[in-house]
């Protein structure tokens, strides 16, 4: 497990990509699908997941739907147009971000 | 013993109290927060069947760090915060347009021509006042109000209590202490110029129709406010 703090920044690009993938999804969906697809080298923590999760259906780029499943109440997120042109520049900005983190940490394999 | 490892309706009840005990106060709060839950000990169940409902709760509330649910809740709250004045604008925006901006226009004259009196920062404290008392009585019966639904563990959503427990009385007062302040620097409406007489005409316009907004329009119409915000009202 790696060190959570430098992953902070990028939760609601992680959040918009996923729901991106996967049309709805409900918060302890996202935590579990990036466990795995992160092989549990990140854990999104609960405390931090769902206000990123207010704070997007607040700004207008996530809408919700809630269904009954079983005995209990359960609230899906699902990418509204403005977030679905959200996520390809939050991942255009992540690319960025990498590339120059990538020059800085690694500089001898900058091609200019 | 294998009934053990399924949330149960039991089960779902005692984690609406836990949230509740956990100073989740709102409806809709609880319920995403008791899906979350419920998900996550099924999920320590499948490692650690040996557990009794009660460890896995609390392994799973650990999660949520120190600060618990707080998190979760004040970023809620600023989000409902949002979304109420997006609501109440939407309502004000109303008084500003056809047809109802002919009343608006009415009340707006009556003020120019009540400011322009030499009696009229008598005549605007009295109705303040008299709407301040209103306004009091009325905070007392919603304070009430809202005390029984919580007592009794009713369904109490965020977007409800704001709409109910308006803080008008606020408004009125913050409305009030422009003229205070008026008197205080002994300032007289009837001496000011007609565009400071019209500017306050405006601004008094504009507080009595949020006034009426928040007090009247919104709590009228709650049930329908709630259905739109809330996805999960219609299974109430």
């Amino acid at each position: 497990m790696g060190n959570q703090k430098l992953y902070k920044g990028s939760l609601q690009t992680i959040i918009l990509k996923l729901l991106a993938q996967n049309d709805k999804m409900y918060g302890y969906e996202i935590t579990q699908k990036v466990k795995e697809l992160t092989k549990g080298e990140l854990k999104i923590t609960e405390g931090a997941l769902y206000p990123a999760l207010h704070k997007l259906e607040a700004e207008g780029m996530l809408d919700v739907e809630v269904a009954k499943v079983g005995n209990r109440l359960r609230k899906y997120y699902k990418l509204t147009e403005h977030g679905t042109k959200e996520t390809v520049n939050k991942l255009a900005e992540m690319q960025e971000f990498l590339k120059t983190m990538q020059q800085l940490v690694n500089p001898k394999f900058s091609l200019e | 013993m294998k009934e053990k490892h399924q949330i149960t309706d039991k089960y779902i009840a005692e984690l609406y109290k836990f949230t509740r005990e956990h100073f989740v106060e709102h409806y809709d709060v609880q319920t995403e927060l008791v899906d979350h839950l419920a998900n996550d000990i099924e999920q320590i169940w499948v490692a650690q069947p040996q557990l009794s409902f009660n460890e896995a709760k609390i392994i799973s509330f650990k999660k949520f760090g120190i600060f618990g649910f707080m998190d979760v809740v004040e970023q809620k709250q600023k989000v409902m915060n949002k979304r109420y004045w997006k609501i109440l604008w939407r309502f004000v925006k109303e008084w500003f347009s056809v047809p109802k901006i002919i009343l608006t226009a009415s009340v707006f004259t009556v003020f120019i021509l009540l400011f322009q009196l030499r009696v009229s920062s008598i005549i605007v404290l009295i109705a303040i006042v008299t709407l301040l008392t209103f306004e009091f009585i009325n905070e007392m019966i919603i304070k009430y109000k809202l005390r029984i639904i919580k007592k009794r563990k009713q369904k109490l959503f965020l977007l409800e209590e704001m709409i109910h427990n308006t803080k008008s009385g606020l408004l009125l007062v913050s409305v009030f202490n422009i003229f205070n302040f008026m008197n205080v620097f002994k300032i007289d409406f009837s001496s000011l110029s007609i565009y400071w007489v019209g500017l306050s005409s405006f601004v008094v316009t504009l507080f009595l129709v949020i006034y009426y907004v928040v007090t009247f329009v919104m709590p009228s119409k709650a049930e329908e406010l709630l259905a739109e915000v809330y996805p999960e009202y219609k299974f109430l």
